[in-house]
């Protein structure tokens, strides 16, 4: 008996290892902020690229927005502000935007920044030979069609009538085009280093103007930036510099950042419960949902999703609480296809979890003995899997046997583009622009079929109804238009979305003024350490 | 000498095939590689450009033309996901792989060595016994779990080593110790059984019987004659302990082929893929070269043969 109790004591004690604090210090004070420091993170892997034209992920993002500039960026949150532009103005047409640039801006090699470098940095961008992936968003300024045919050594539409002055003619107006110039593609490089190291090698010797400069990138191992003595904002970053460990797994980065080694870190799933219920992490966590929205795609050209009713029934029978519950609670369910942080972003009628409303669906559509198909998921066993099975076992309940067929994810984005192939996919879509086009336009429109609108989704009322908000400069128009689009959608139901998830973090307490964005990796401008 | 010619062509030639399996495995994949170089928002002009830039849509014996026209020049092509030269990429992670390698499996195979031959020697006793029982235990931990274990216990709980990471001795100790703790199993049992076996045959009774010391007895009559499996195994398990290093260099933010492989096949990088597959083989083709030709110094009768 005692023996018996003993053994069970063991078992508990070894089954409920406690949380162990977060590293010691005070984790907010009044007082300025102290210049100084290296910040010190970890990443599973190399970024990509550090060449602003090449790097569309966010670990690129991330670094590249240290070391370059963009005409002009986001604040805290979706609102556009000035950058390496002190102003702008558009024309009453829309298809003309100038910018006034800042006089005291220097490249990190000391070269004054000038009107040039945007023009250059821009029709680099755009030369076939780059590959980037960010030149579709710039064929809309006039000229740029010709010169990446070859058919022009120059883009016409970008002149710069003075050093501080550059102006984009656009073929059409284009409200997204101020969003566009945000990402980091964008960015102004410095022409000489370009052209001293060659496009293919500017990845390893990247020179821009920004807050920072790479000091050292060891691949595999470890990234270091320094402080850009020559940065125009003055005071800032605050940082001496950023120091990376490379190469460092979700776990290995949480044990470091339990032991005070990082002062950022993410957090692993299976602990993320138990972090976010403790005191002792309160203060020090950080969460932000994105504009991001995790869905499952009905394919409308196939039997049976060519029924809207069947599509209904899907919609009514997933029980979307218990997948908030399966990702740790990382995240809001979706009853929209917009999230809920998106500008324009409205409430819409939904669907609500109710598998008898579903199998009444199923009967309307003479499926009332249900039906077999397959759900192809990424193949990733700690979250894309779990759900699949949740979803499963949901459909189960009102006769749809679903079988599950997890792949690669390059395999998965391939498949789902051909209209034949895939009846039901689990997939996510983060927006590129704080617009609502960047959902419905690109996912649902019926012109969308041969890139993102995977569910062969056509509807000649929404697509009307997108094309004319597409050109509207006023928002509230604009925003209605889309409005009424997304009502339409929902009803139709192509999609049936899932959970909008959430960003989260730790910090060290010593780390002060970090944000996470909810559109873009975090800077670290303003970011300081206490000691 | 003969012997070693026939060695080394029977080598080259079954490079040559596995480039060619290499070159079909990584065309079969049922993705784009396109869409892995321009990412899932492409357009579909921006994706025939890169194909076309790429020679994707040429014909599969011009590819295949190219492909071995840039082998013989070592041009293992560029990365897709970083634009690096596969070659460089593969040549800087090289050391760190090897370093943990060598001292693993050195590590390994002579403590398994040793604690196989006097295990042998005793057989049927209590000690031999607890060997045995032992190698089975251990040869079941997955590297992974028995790394994160290491890690957790004396890095992260005891703060005794750094916790992963590479550049000192300190660094190197617990992923070597994870990875020859399941070579040390392995080899203790293989030796054990194989010297077993040989102590069990006629020859060494008849030795015995002759009155040759103990150690003459083991040490030269039945390690000797043990040794040609024994060395075989170690040349085929080059490549098991790659698939050891995949596991070991992840757990511990050990900058290697292993997790440089990982990334590749998880970007679908395919010059990247193919450049450490065939890497790797070479490797095991040269590890098994090597046992060809320890093979003829161990047994003289083998060149015969």
């Amino acid at each position: 008996m005692r023996r018996a109790s003993l053994a069970a004591l063991v078992l508990l004690t070894a089954c409920a290892v406690p949380l162990d604090p977060p590293p010691p210090g005070e984790p907010d004070g009044a007082g300025p902020p102290r210049a100084g420091g290296v910040l010190r993170g970890a990443s599973p892997e190399d970024p990509r690229t550090l060449d602003p034209a090449r790097g569309y992920d966010t670990v690129s993002w991330a670094i590249e927005q240290m070391l370059f500039n963009t005409l002009v960026d986001y604040d805290a949150g979706t609102t556009i502000v000035p950058e390496l532009a002190e102003s702008w103005t558009m024309s009453d047409d829309g298809r003309l935007v100038t910018f006034t640039l800042r006089h005291d801006v220097r490249f990190s090699t000391r070269r004054a920044f000038t009107a040039a470098d945007v023009k250059y940095s821009m029709e680099r961008l755009l030369k076939p030979s780059i590959h980037s992936q960010g030149a579709e968003f710039f064929h809309g300024i006039e000229g740029a069609e010709d010169y990446v045919a070859g058919k022009a050594t120059e883009v016409s539409g970008i002149r710069t009538p003075a050093p501080d002055r550059v102006e984009f003619r656009l073929t059409e107006v284009d409200p997204l085009f101020l969003h566009k110039l945000t990402m980091p593609f964008a960015a102004v490089v410095d022409r000489d280093t370009v052209e001293r190291v060659g496009d293919d090698d500017f990845t390893r010797y990247p020179v821009g103007t920004g807050a920072f400069v790479l000091e050292e990138w060891t691949y595999g191992q470890r990234l270091k930036l320094a402080r850009n003595p020559d940065y125009f904002r003055p005071g800032r970053p605050y940082l001496d510099g950023v120091e990376e460990t490379i190469g460092v797994s979700a776990q290995l980065a949480w044990f470091k950042y339990q032991r005070g080694e990082l002062d950022l870190a993410g957090i692993p799933p299976a602990e993320y419960e138990r972090v976010r219920a403790d005191a002792r992490y309160q203060p020090l966590l950080l969460s932000r949902t994105t504009l991001r929205t995790q869905y499952l795609g009905l394919n409308c050209a196939l039997w049976p999703f060519d029924h809207v009713a069947v599509r209904q029934a899907m919609n009514l029978a997933i029980d979307k609480q218990r997948l908030i519950d399966l990702i740790d609670g990382q995240g809001v369910i979706a009853n929209t296809i917009l999230p809920p942080d998106m500008p324009g972003a409205e409430p819409v009628p939904g669907y609500a979890h109710d598998p008898a409303a579903a199998r009444r669906k199923l009967e309307e559509a003479g499926l009332a003995g249900g039906f077999e198909t397959t759900l192809w998921t990424y193949r990733d066993p700690e979250v894309s899997l779990r759900l699949a099975q949740s979803i499963q076992r949901d459909l189960q309940a009102i006769g749809v046997a679903l079988d599950l067929k997890p792949v690669d994810f390059p395999a998965l984005i391939e498949a789902v583009r051909h209209e034949g192939t895939v009846p039901v996919f689990l997939l996510g879509w983060e927006a590129d622009f704080p617009d609502p086009s960047n959902f419905l336009t690109v996912l649902l429109h019926s012109r969308s079929r041969d890139t993102n609108n995977n569910t062969f989704y056509a509807n000649p009322v929404v697509d009307r109804l997108l094309d004319e908000g597409a050109p509207l400069l006023d928002l509230d128009r604009r925003f209605r238009l889309f409005h009424e689009a997304e009502v339409l959608i929902m009803q139709d139901a192509p999609w049936v979305p899932l959970f909008h998830p959430a960003g989260s973090a730790v910090r060290h307490p010593r780390v002060r003024d970090y944000e996470l964005h909810p559109l873009r990796p975090s800077r670290l401008e303003n970011t300081w350490l206490a000691w | 000498m003969a012997y070693f010619a026939r060695r080394i062509l029977r080598a080259l030639s079954t490079l040559l095939g596995t480039a060619f399996i290499i070159f079909m495995l990584v065309r079969v994949v049922p993705a784009d590689p396109a869409v892995s170089i321009a990412g899932p928002k492409a357009d579909p002009e921006t994706l025939a450009a890169i194909r076309k830039d790429l020679g994707l849509d040429d014909p599969l014996v011009v590819q295949y033309g190219r492909y071995v026209w840039q082998l013989a020049h070592a041009d293992l092509g560029r990365s897709y996901m970083t634009g690096r030269r596969v070659s460089d990429v593969i040549l800087a992670r090289v050391g760190a792989t090897a370093l943990l390698a060598v001292t693993s499996l050195g590590i390994g195979f002579l403590l398994g060595l040793v604690v196989g031959v006097a295990t042998a020697a005793r057989r049927g006793s209590a000690i031999d016994v607890a060997v045995l029982l032992a190698t089975l235990v251990g040869l079941s931990f997955p590297p992974f779990w028995l790394g994160n274990l290491l890690i957790y216990q004396f890095s992260y709980r005891l703060r005794l080593l750094p916790l992963g990471g590479y550049g000192s001795v300190w660094n190197l100790i617990l992923p070597a110790t994870t990875l020859a703790i399941v070579e040390f199993f392995f080899y203790a049992r293989f030796v054990h059984t194989n010297v077993a076996a040989t102590i069990a045959s006629d020859y060494i009774r008849t030795a015995r019987a002759k009155g040759a010391p103990p150690e003459r007895l083991y040490l030269v009559h039945a390690l000797r004659n043990a040794l040609i499996p024994i060395v075989t195994v170690l040349g085929l398990d080059i490549a098991s302990l790659m698939g050891g290093l995949v596991l070991t260099e992840t757990v511990f933010n050990w900058p290697g082929l292993g997790r440089l492989a990982v990334q590749a096949v998880f970007g679908l990088d395919i010059p990247l893929v193919a450049g450490t597959v065939l890497f790797a083989a070479v490797l095991v083709l040269l590890a098994n070269l090597i046992v060809d030709l320890l093979y003829g110094l161990i047994d003289p009768r083998v060149q015969r043969g």
